[in-house]
């Protein structure tokens, strides 16, 4: 089918369109480090909450970086035989060590601890080698004393693509049933600042494993507003990864969902349900291929030590009204070549085509303005706002919050808004992401 | 069958947590309980004071023979061809007491009181034995499934002392669901103890501004099986082997959210309550929250050790390190290695030479009993014999 349209002129220039022909060459999205072989080492560092404190944290840097928080993100291929090797810098009297759930995992050298080998100083180095033989989302952490070290920092993500993944054939789990256009990490923990205190101060021993009660939540080692502001900024030297997602319409975002704290963590995204596809790095499938098992949520139940993988989905179909503005300056077309109700490139949703917005928008003096409205509800337009308002929508697109919904950990020590959230933005078409 | 398998070298920790009364099985449909009060002792050295059932030996009611009780009590295990189970009870407590199994039907007789506002309430889910009284709870269509019984009356306090354990039935021999066959199960029942709201009970202060209700539960100790790490033990129905399927039938009688995670080879999630799954989960962790049961598969594990942890990181015994709620699947390819370290050497004859002649009790265990035959003679010896100079029984 065939359909066309037409209203009055061209909205998107021409220079815009040759534009968005470059947008497929993006890179990937994910920060991290690639490759075969791996060096940590397990030291101390001070993270930065947005509440003001610095805290003190133990974390795997990458060689002999910086302490990060969470570890060096992994990004390997199917197949590959990973070699990860850790040498211990933590405090002395403090075994550390690696687990890699999901994984087939071979352990030599320091020495047997509960749950796998460790280090016990720098001098100790332990090899841990497996081989990534299944696609998906992985976490790691501490298996040494656990309950301490998973809390003090000692956490990480790895993602395995497929065989068969290219910048340009982006699939989670090699079929085309597990495309996507884009995809973002967030890594989950939560924090309770007292027992970091308590370890800078050297009463370890004091820690009340049964006490703990967090005030701190995050998404990859920030809690908000920080998890919008650059990733590797030099202002947050240990917190390198930031997560802000973003979209234009009709793209697929894959959500890669690590939950590494100790807390269940309902993670709320506006906008739209998602479709879960996979957990634990295993598909949702009966066939091992296209995710037939996969659900619809719009709350992703993060369960500690689980990952999830979940694709969203935007078009702005069935808002009942033209997304892109009807009326003197907003004129443009709506163009399905292909049937499917969407304009080509737009990704407008024909049907709603020309449908204008169904309220009166009050005055501006009877609004009240956040820094993500931009002065119109247009995809991709803006307007007049009183001085000092908005600034942090520069290209006109919609903000949505992708949080926790357990609402206390929108906070940061009791202030709100922090905590465990972020917004995910679907941008205007002729924005190219990344 | 399910047989009393004793895991290795743990006899001095046995009878002090009921360990013998916990392994003891009832295959009839007709099972005789006891609830009393008992005493546990945390590693830390801690003793709490417990509720829970003892199996009464001659199942005759009208006398005490005098049996230790537990928590988790007795395991029941019904025959596939049981439809019907009968739990007859006697209460040596000083409040009345029930029985109820979620995800088990039953007629349900429920019990209320009026309050100090005058408000009619429930106090337990189905009729009541009395103290000092005798009474009978009947199952007429038993589900096969991983299931929990307890109390069902005042259970915010009931369970947490102790009333629980677990009762399972298998869809056919060797058959947990239909199309879930397994060789040998592990039961993995997690709990809790917040030692405050044991003394409160005990002492006649719970409901009191000492301790006003489960709302300040403040767990401290975290079980597998009645004992934390290090004594917390898979129950097995016998002594693993390389290479066979092992069901894990993890089951909570606690309060809170626990993550039982499984460090090596995934597992496949098979069922939920009882109720069969129509494709197993591959995952290494499951979420077993207040009053779950979660049946998973470990397909064909060599020898080895297989550890299991809580990812909810309950891992601490009150403030000790190292405890809490995780245990091993210990796979061991050698009948001979007694002490469990992978080798079978002179160690464990010396082992053996020390039990020579010992007639072997569920109260006197003996760990060179290799065959469990009650002695320690020269068949083990021989046992040992035909092992001697592995070195390899852990490894897989």
């Amino acid at each position: 089918m065939n359909r066309i349209n037409r209203k009055q002129g061209i909205l998107i220039p021409l220079v815009i369109m040759l534009l968005m022909l470059f947008a497929a060459q993006a890179q990937a999205i994910i920060d991290g480090v690639t490759g075969t072989t791996f060096h940590f080492t397990a030291k101390e560092g001070h993270i930065s909450t947005p509440d003001g404190n610095s805290i003190l944290m133990w974390g795997y840097a990458n060689g002999n970086n910086v302490m990060q928080y969470p570890g060096p993100t992994l990004i390997v291929d199917q197949n590959d035989v990973i070699t990860i090797t850790l040498t211990n810098e933590l405090p002395l009297g403090n075994a550390v060590s690696i687990l890699f759930p999901g994984q087939d995992v071979a352990a030599s050298g320091g020495s047997q601890g509960l749950l796998t080998r460790e280090s016990n100083s720098p001098a100790d180095t332990v090899t841990y080698t497996f081989t990534a033989s299944h696609p998906g989302t992985y976490v790691y952490h501490s298996g040494t004393q656990p309950d301490l070290q998973i809390e003090m920092g000692l956490v990480g993500a790895i993602v395995v693509r497929p065989a068969g993944y290219t910048d340009l054939n982006r699939t989670a789990y090699g079929s085309s049933s597990t495309a996507y256009d884009y995809e973002y990490l967030f890594l989950l923990t939560d924090m309770d600042p007292i027992i970091h205190e308590l370890v800078e101060f050297g009463q370890q021993d004091e820690v009340d494993n049964a006490k703990r009660a967090p005030v701190i939540w995050m998404i990859n080692g920030r809690a908000a507003p920080d998890t919008l502001a650059p990733a590797y900024t030099p202002l947050l030297p240990h917190q390198p990864y930031n997560c802000l997602p973003r979209m234009n319409p009709g793209g697929k975002l894959l959500m890669r969902i690590v939950s590494a704290g100790r807390d269940l963590h309902p993670f709320h995204h506006h906008g739209n349900n998602s479709t879960v596809i996979a957990k634990d790095g295993r598909l949702l499938s009966t066939n091992g291929v296209d995710p037939d098992l996969a659900t619809s949520e719009f709350t992703i139940q993060a369960i500690p030590e689980e990952t999830v993988d979940a694709i969203f989905e935007w078009t702005g179909e069935k808002l009942g009204w033209d997304m892109y503005g009807t009326g003197v300056g907003y004129e443009h077309d709506c163009v399905d070549g292909n049937g499917d109700d969407f304009d080509d490139v737009t990704h407008e949703y024909c049907p709603d085509h020309g449908k204008p917005l169904p309220v009166v928008l009050p005055e501006k003096q009877d609004l009240g303005f956040g820094g993500w409205w931009g002065g119109s509800p247009y995809m991709g337009s803006a307007e007049a706002l009183p001085p000092g308002e908005g600034g942090l929508n520069i290209n006109g697109g919609y903000f949505f919050m992708w949080h926790s919904h357990t609402e206390k950990e929108l906070t940061n020590f009791d202030i709100f808004p922090g905590g465990m959230m972020t917004m995910m933005v679907v941008e205007p078409p002729h924005i190219i992401i990344p | 069958m399910k047989n009393n398998y004793i895991p290795l070298g743990l006899k001095s920790f046995l009878g002090a947590l009921g360990f013998v009364a916990i392994a003891g099985t009832c295959q009839a449909a007709d099972v005789y309980l006891v609830a009393k009060q008992f005493n546990t002792t945390m590693p830390d050295g801690l003793s709490v004071s417990m509720w829970g059932f003892a199996e009464d030996a001659d199942a005759d009611l009208s006398t005490d023979g005098g049996e230790m009780a537990s928590a988790p009590g007795p395991m029941i295990t019904v025959a596939p061809g049981d439809s019907v189970l009968n739990i007859h009870v006697r209460n040596d407590l000083a409040e009345p007491m029930s029985l109820v199994i979620p995800g088990q039907t039953a007629g349900m007789s429920p019990v209320m009181f009026t309050d100090s506002t005058g408000r009619s309430r429930v106090r337990s889910f189905t009729h009541e034995t009395a103290p000092g009284g005798i009474e009978t709870y009947s199952w007429n269509a038993m589900r096969p499934g991983s299931y929990v019984y307890q109390s069902g009356t005042h259970p915010a306090v009931q369970v947490q002392m102790g009333l629980y354990g677990a009762v399972t039935k298998d869809f056919a021999a060797g058959m947990a669901y239909d199309g879930v066959s397994y060789d040998n199960d592990a039961v993995l029942l997690h709990s809790e103890i917040d030692p405050a709201l044991h003394e409160a009970v005990v002492g006649g202060t719970y409901g009191t501004v000492d301790y006003p209700s489960t709302i300040n539960y403040e767990p401290r100790y975290f079980l597998i099986n009645g004992a934390p790490y290090p004594d917390a033990m898979p129950l097995y129905d016998h002594k693993p082997v390389p290479g066979e399927t092992v069901l894990l039938r993890f089951m909570s009688a606690g309060l809170q959210t626990h993550i039982p995670t499984l460090v090596g080879p995934n597992m496949d999630v098979v069922a939920e309550d009882g109720n069969l799954y129509p494709y197993a989960r591959e995952q290494y962790s499951v979420l077993l929250t207040a009053g779950k049961t979660i049946d998973a598969v470990m397909a064909s594990p060599l020898q080895g050790i297989y550890s299991i942890y809580d990812r909810s990181l309950d891992l601490t015994n009150a403030m000790d390190s190292d405890g809490g709620m995780q245990t091993r699947v210990t796979i061991n390819a050698c009948n001979g290695d007694i002490d469990g370290d992978g080798m079978v050497d002179l160690q464990d004859f010396g082992i053996l030479r020390s039990q020579w002649g010992q007639i072997c009790t569920v109260d006197n265990p003996c760990s060179a009993d290799i065959n469990g035959d009650g002695s320690v003679d020269l068949q083990d010896f021989g046992i040992l014999r035909v092992d001697f100079g592995r070195l390899d029984c852990l490894t897989p």
